[in-house]
């Protein structure tokens, strides 16, 4: 065995295949997206290379509104790791505790994560309706008939309506990797905290999220690598209206690439994210470092 | 004997995996397809000789389309019909067809002219959607199959479809856009007709939002529903052959006849004449809305006459055109629509001229079953008995025959960049995010020509 791993034919020959598909799928179409944004081009015409004028027209026209677009992101990225992440982890600390029917909220948690997004969308569109949608019924039941909008149609409250099922679908899937992370915590730590008097606060403050710190750097980087990343539910919700107002770069790409021709444009929206991605992960892998420095 | 196996499984995945590369045949690129000129005798010679060699031989030839006739589409029965007769007429031809939702094909039909991987035949609509497509030599030229059909296909119906004096794409049906009125819910606002003039059509919206009823519904979410009541506007305030110059680039969006018409537009939205709701609402649920009787008006295309004529609102219902609102510039008879529904055949069709025979047949066959459907109006010179036709589509019929021009509408006439720039600002009018200014400066500044 030994024998075999220390030829670096045979290891090579192991790589292989799973090095190719990485580089075939993966590695292979970011440079493609990288030099399809050096041309103006609709995708099945002539090329016309125009160096990094793409790039210049992104972040300058008005009818792109890629600024916005991106603002959305970060926006979703902010709320992801400052509301959804807490909440998850609040339910995986109630959870990871033990408690009776915890397998039966585990599982009612994480089914927004098993069903499709699409039907997600139908499901929230149906509660947005401004007719017949439960939110204004409910509003306008209770009397509160100035506060029924609509909800996905209006500029001001389109936005945080596409952001609340976003957010609200991965709630569970969050939870579920915290929660796998509280389980694993040993019972002499919380059992000698105990001991020393600390209550449960106390006990997870400084005891739970410190050992679950590598989990939560993960749910961090999913959370907002997936912001920017975001597209099926906005898709379905809005496609980026009304006025563009629910824009991110993701639905901006696909309407660059299928609905407006400008295939380069789309690449290089492609290459933008992909770029913003990989800055995210690394920035907040170097806070998380900081903080264990510290 | 494991390690020496897995070896082996690993050299094999890798070679599966070279060997499921295209061949550098199948990937050739978009310069090196064939030409979408007319087709050269010594270029079409193999394919009708292929087509000859594999009738003499029993074998059958492969066509295949690609349209968006879904099952929901009002279109389906035209496109099914005309199938079964060309499928019973053509036993040689093995045809193949498949539907897929207006939204999904635009993208499905960009990515397969990107890879060269279309259909023998496909569907298109006309002015800038196919202009691009041509333009890139994608799509072949129907001049020399057309000449058969010169006597049924009137030269005005093929206006959309010709790019540079060539044709493209043969024409199913016509459509305007029309003003579907409810005469039960203007029998109330104390109208027993449809307003004949805009001064009539604006008091009788006063009238309906006095008594609580909203006189017109459309969809924000499907931002070319906004089009057709912001063009009938325009076309009837600055005329047809403006509109087209703007359109073209010939004429600045700028004028004041332009911005005036607007103006009017943002007005009946500010005097409630519309849904508020229908920003957020899809067409079809604007058009349920209608057939449920919340709205008096339902400007769209004339294709919706069937729809109203089956939801059994054939005697509720009358369609009309648009007021004239500037009588100095534009007149009863310009119309917004034209022949735009049609299909086209693929330039690397193994037998494209085949294709395009069979594409002007079917063409035929829809344009007849779809005329008889209340579809729209016949592209094809009808030789058929059309005694009974529903009354909505008759109507339309008395419409066109009373017209004297047409212009495209606007998401059409313009290449896909351009129209989208184009419907942005149309949602931005829509919501009143802009003024007539605004959206005039901004399309002189955007549309690239």
């Amino acid at each position: 065995m030994t024998k075999l791993y220390s030829n670096k034919v045979n290891i090579m020959l192991f790589i292989l295949p799973a090095l190719f598909l990485f580089f075939l799928i993966l590695v292979a179409p970011i440079f493609v997206s990288g030099y399809y944004s050096l041309f103006d081009w609709n995708g099945f015409g002539e090329k016309t290379f125009i160096g990094l004028e793409n790039f210049r027209e992104l972040f300058t026209s008005k009818s792109i509104g890629f600024k916005k677009a991106l603002g959305n992101s970060l926006l979703l990225a902010f709320f992801s790791v400052f509301v959804q992440l807490p909440i998850s982890l609040g339910f995986a600390l109630l959870l990871g505790r033990g408690r009776k029917g915890e397998r039966a909220f585990l599982s009612i948690y994480f089914a927004p994560v098993l069903i499709s997004t699409v039907v997600i969308g139908q499901l929230w569109l149906k509660i947005y309706n401004p007719s017949y949608g439960i939110l204004n019924v409910v509003l306008r039941a209770i009397g509160l008939d100035g506060w029924a909008k609509i909800w996905l149609g209006e500029v001001e409250t389109a936005l945080g309506a596409a952001f609340i099922p976003t957010l609200w679908q991965y709630v569970g899937y969050h939870m579920l990797l915290m929660y796998a992370a509280i389980k694993s915590v040993p019972t002499e730590y919380r059992e000698a905290a105990m001991i020393d008097g600390a209550n449960e606060g106390q006990v997870n403050r400084y005891i739970v999220i410190p050992y679950i710190k590598p989990i939560l750097k993960v749910c961090t980087i999913f959370a907002v690598t997936g912001s920017l990343k975001s597209f099926d539910l906005i898709y379905v919700l809005t496609n980026g209206a009304p006025l563009h107002s629910t824009e991110v770069p993701s639905t901006l790409m696909i309407s660059m690439l299928f609905l407006r021709n400008r295939y380069g444009m789309g690449s290089t929206i492609a290459l933008l994210l992909i770029v913003l991605c990989f800055a995210f992960a690394l920035i907040i892998e170097a806070i998380f470092r900081g903080k264990e420095d510290r | 004997m494991k390690k020496v196996t897995a070896l082996l499984m690993s050299l094999a995945m890798v070679a599966s995996l070279v060997a499921c590369g295209s061949p550098a045949a199948s990937t050739a690129p978009a310069a090196e397809a064939p030409a979408a000129e007319a087709p050269a005798a010594d270029e079409a010679a193999p394919a009708d000789e292929a087509s000859a060699a594999e009738a003499a031989s029993g074998e059958k030839t492969d066509i295949t389309m690609w349209c968006i006739a879904v099952e929901s589409d009002s279109n389906r029965h035209s496109y099914e019909e005309s199938i079964k007769d060309f499928e019973a007429a053509h036993p040689e031809i093995n045809f193949t067809w498949e539907a897929i939702q207006n939204q999904d094909y635009k993208t499905k039909i960009k990515a397969a002219m990107a890879a060269n991987e279309m259909p023998d035949i496909f569907y298109t609509w006309g002015g800038g959607f196919l202009k691009e497509y041509v333009d890139a030599g994608r799509v072949y030229c129907l001049d020399e199959a057309f000449a058969e059909h010169a006597d049924q296909l009137p030269e005005n119906m093929l206006v959309n479809h010709k790019f540079d004096g060539k044709l493209y794409a043969s024409p199913n049906t016509f459509n305007v856009v029309g003003m579907f009125t409810n005469m039960e819910l203007l029998k109330e606002a104390g109208y027993d007709k449809v307003p004949a003039t805009y001064d009539e059509l604006i008091d009788c919206c006063d009238k309906l939002v006095a008594k609580g009823i909203i006189p017109f519904g459309c969809s924000g979410k499907e931002t070319w529903c906004v089009t057709e009541y912001l063009e009938s506007i325009v076309e009837k305030s600055v005329g047809a052959q403006q509109m087209k110059d703007m359109y073209n680039g010939k004429a600045a969006w700028n004028n004041e006849d332009f911005i005036n018409a607007v103006g009017i537009f943002q007005e009946m939205i500010d005097k409630e004449y519309f849904d508020p709701e229908g920003i957020a609402l899809s067409d079809n649920e604007i058009k349920e809305n209608y057939k449920a009787g919340k709205y008096a008006f339902y400007i769209n295309g004339t294709w919706n006459c069937s729809d109203f004529v089956n939801a059994g609102m054939g005697d509720i219902v009358q369609v009309a055109e648009f007021p004239v609102i500037n009588a100095d510039k534009s007149k009863l008879g310009e119309l917004v629509g034209g022949p735009n529904d049609s299909l086209a055949v693929s330039a690397s069709s193994p037998n494209a001229e085949l294709a395009a025979k069979c594409a002007f047949e079917l063409s035929q066959g829809i344009c007849h079953y779809g005329y008889l459907d209340g579809n729209g109006l016949p592209a094809w010179t009808p030789d058929y008995d059309t005694s009974a036709l529903n009354p909505l589509t008759l109507a339309v019929v008395d419409i066109v025959q009373n017209s004297n021009a047409t212009v495209l509408f606007g998401d059409n006439f313009l290449n896909a960049d351009n129209a989208n720039i184009y419907l942005d600002y149309v949602s931005q009018i829509y919501a009143s995010a802009i003024d007539g200014k605004t959206f005039a400066d901004g399309l002189d500044a955007d549309l690239k020509h």
